[in-house]
């Protein structure tokens, strides 16, 4: 008999992945959906006994999906495949009803071993044909492109947070990561909002590996660290403003560690890192940015937008890739490991 | 032959170790030393035979334990690399700068890598201390910071009167008026100028001119709060920005500057100088189009106080 299942994520990217790692032999028809409310509406047309549910996505997110499919009781086995793997995240979506919770970036044999743990099937694992049927996504396509990094950077995020928030003993919000094609002199446009007109203290380190490099940086508002401080519960009698450049290097330290050590696993690299530098601290973002050369090509900018909310805190996590690394990137993300 | 040959790379492998110019340490989860590579040994005067197996914290009591333990946790607990880097702390390990004679630094400056080792567990059971040598770039961008900060000072402050010049003084009056745009509180403006002053370096010379215009900068800096802003303007012309101040206390401060300049007598090459100053005042009006308006009104003021006989103080509200 065959098994409805849906795909449900914002990233085609992502849809694409998951169809790949499923085996050739589980007969299935494969429907996707790109964000919550299209896929309760295929739920309820009967597309879904068994659904893989993305979290961080637009119009409705996978905790309100979760929530509507437990109100409604909805007949579907949901499977949550997220970036975002923090334990709370993970709870909360069980206690909502999901089945189980793989972590990003899926692939076939982390699939087979859940449908196995729950006998939804359990034959021959190999995904090979379906991995050689699935259309890679195309190189020329620059929104497919952007995609692609996007979902990099989800996960990478994901695992990033996760380490904080074992660090801090609080759940991180995870935004929908920024990606954007930009020139060095636009480079001020990477970064939200929240961060404009303030004071801010910024690290950077750059990572290195296999002709592709980039930098991360960690941008902190100087009017979040008291409340970071706190989190670090530091002891000791030192002045606020050595607390501050020790909350500054605890918190890149942490993020950018977790962040380049996703970004090996999924680009299949090991990345190595130099010593971090303080770019600036207490100045304006823009002067932060200034000192940048001048170059003229094209760089890819990812911005994560971290924030705390039960403490008020904001930070941005910025990688920026240069031109000559940003395809070299999708080369590698593109090419299947088995 | 096989044997022969994994013992010659053993060798160099261990040369490397000993020649490269980094610390490298490898801690086990106590803090007890596992290995101790030449660098350490040459810094430190400590033989790896003698601190293997010992905790660190025993031989180094410079380490701050507690601080230090905490850096390292993430690379036990979250095989995360952690990064200590010289503004933080200038070192970890109290050793002489490599260069005892000609480097500036009491110290070396360090930066210091602690990342997780692998192990047949998937636990992270040791962990490696790298530490550079950064004592150079430490000291240059310490001495830059020091330049930087002398320069702003330069570029702010008049060399012989120590208060502020011309062109900051402008820039602090200009966001001053700014400020008073947006708000209700009174602020106000004095120019003053010292009386016939191409007389005192004609009759004295340049040298007492100078002793002259110093001691009336020192009145200037006695008679004003530290919230007042007070600049040479001209030669010997000065402006001072009071804000959040109603004229009639600035007409009181004025009075006070003018007296203490009255009777105040500069001797220079034994040879008594006594001078006066006229003074004008003008306060804030929303009428200003701008700070030069401000500024004009001030400087009519005090051609007012000159017309009116000098050694005078004269306001235009």
């Amino acid at each position: 008999m065959t098994t409805p299942v849906l795909i449900c994520d914002d990233s085609s990217f992502a849809r694409k992945q998951m169809q790949r790692a499923i085996p050739d032999a589980w007969d299935v028809d494969i429907s996707f959906a790109k964000h919550g409310k299209q896929a309760l509406e295929m739920i309820r047309a009967g597309k879904a006994d068994v659904m893989f549910l993305d979290l961080n996505m637009p119009v409705l997110d996978g905790y309100q999906t979760m929530q509507v499919i437990k109100d409604e009781d909805l007949p579907t086995l949901v499977v949550v495949v997220s970036g975002d793997v923090q334990p709370e995240a993970r709870a909360r979506m069980l206690a909502l009803g999901a089945i189980e919770f793989i972590r990003k970036p899926v692939d076939n044999a982390k699939l087979v071993s859940v449908l196995a743990k729950f006998g939804l099937y359990l034959g021959e694992s190999s995904a090979n044909k379906r991995a050689e049927e699935v259309k890679p996504t195309t190189k020329n396509s620059y929104i497919e492109k952007l995609d692609a990094y996007r979902e990099m950077a989800n996960v990478a995020m994901g695992q990033a947070g996760e380490s904080l928030a074992q660090l801090l003993g609080e759940f991180i919000d995870l935004p929908i990561p920024n990606v954007n094609l930009i020139t060095n002199t636009e480079l001020h446009m990477a970064i939200a909002d929240i961060q404009r007109n303030e004071s801010v203290s910024a690290v950077s380190q750059g990572f290195i590996s296999a002709g592709i490099n980039g930098e991360a940086l960690v941008i902190f508002n100087d009017s979040n660290f008291s409340n970071m401080v706190k989190l670090l519960k530091y002891s000791g009698n030192e002045n606020s403003g050595s607390l501050e450049l020790e909350a500054l290097m605890d918190v890149s330290n942490i993020l950018i560690g977790a962040c380049l050590r996703a970004l090996s696993e999924q680009l299949h690299l090991v990345f190595s890192h130099n010593h971090p530098i303080i770019l600036g601290r207490h100045c304006d973002l823009d002067d932060i940015l200034k000192t940048t050369t001048q170059r003229k090509e094209d760089m890819l900018a990812v911005e994560i937008a971290y924030s705390i909310k039960s403490q008020n805190i904001n930070f941005d996590l910025l990688l920026l890739f240069p031109n000559e690394s940003i395809d070299l990137v999708f080369d590698k993300l593109i090419t299947p490991h088995f | 032959m096989a044997v022969d040959s994994s013992l010659a790379e053993m060798h160099w492998k261990h040369d490397i170790l000993g020649s490269i110019e980094v610390g490298i340490v490898v801690l086990d989860k106590a803090f007890n030393v596992q290995m101790w590579n030449q660098f350490m040994e040459n810094h430190s005067n400590i033989v790896p035979r003698m601190i293997q197996n010992k905790n660190l914290f025993e031989f180094f009591p410079e380490i701050d334990k507690e601080w230090f333990t905490r850096k390292a946790a993430p690379a036990f607990s979250l095989k995360s690399p952690v990064f200590i880097i010289w503004e933080q702390r200038p070192y970890l390990f109290h050793f002489d700068c490599s260069r005892p004679i000609t480097s500036q630094a009491h110290h070396m400056y360090q930066n210091i890598t602690i990342f997780p080792l692998a192990s047949l567990t998937g636990q992270v059971e040791q962990v490696c201390l790298v530490i550079y040598d950064v004592t150079d770039e430490a000291l240059s961008r310490l001495g830059m910071q020091s330049l930087n900060r002398q320069l702003e000072k330069i570029s702010q402050v008049d060399g012989l009167t120590e208060l502020y010049n011309r062109r900051f003084w402008e820039e602090q009056f200009d966001m001053e008026f700014k400020r008073n745009k947006r708000s209700e509180s009174p602020s106000a403006l004095i120019m003053l100028d010292i009386d016939h002053f191409k007389k005192v370096n004609d009759t004295y010379g340049h040298p007492s001119g100078d002793e002259v215009i110093k001691a009336l900068a020192g009145i200037i800096k006695k008679a004003t709060r530290e919230t007042d802003i007070a600049g040479r303007y001209g030669g010997e012309e000065f402006a001072i920005m009071l804000p959040d101040t109603p004229v009639a206390s600035v007409e009181f401060v004025a009075e006070r500057i003018r007296r203490l300049v009255e009777k105040c007598t500069v001797v220079y090459n034994k040879i008594p100088i006594s001078f006066t100053i006229s003074i004008g005042i003008a306060g804030f009006k929303h009428t200003y189009k701008d700070s030069t308006q401000w500024l004009d009104t001030a400087d009519k003021a005090l051609y007012k106080a000159k017309n009116m006989g000098r050694n005078q103080v004269a306001l235009i509200e």
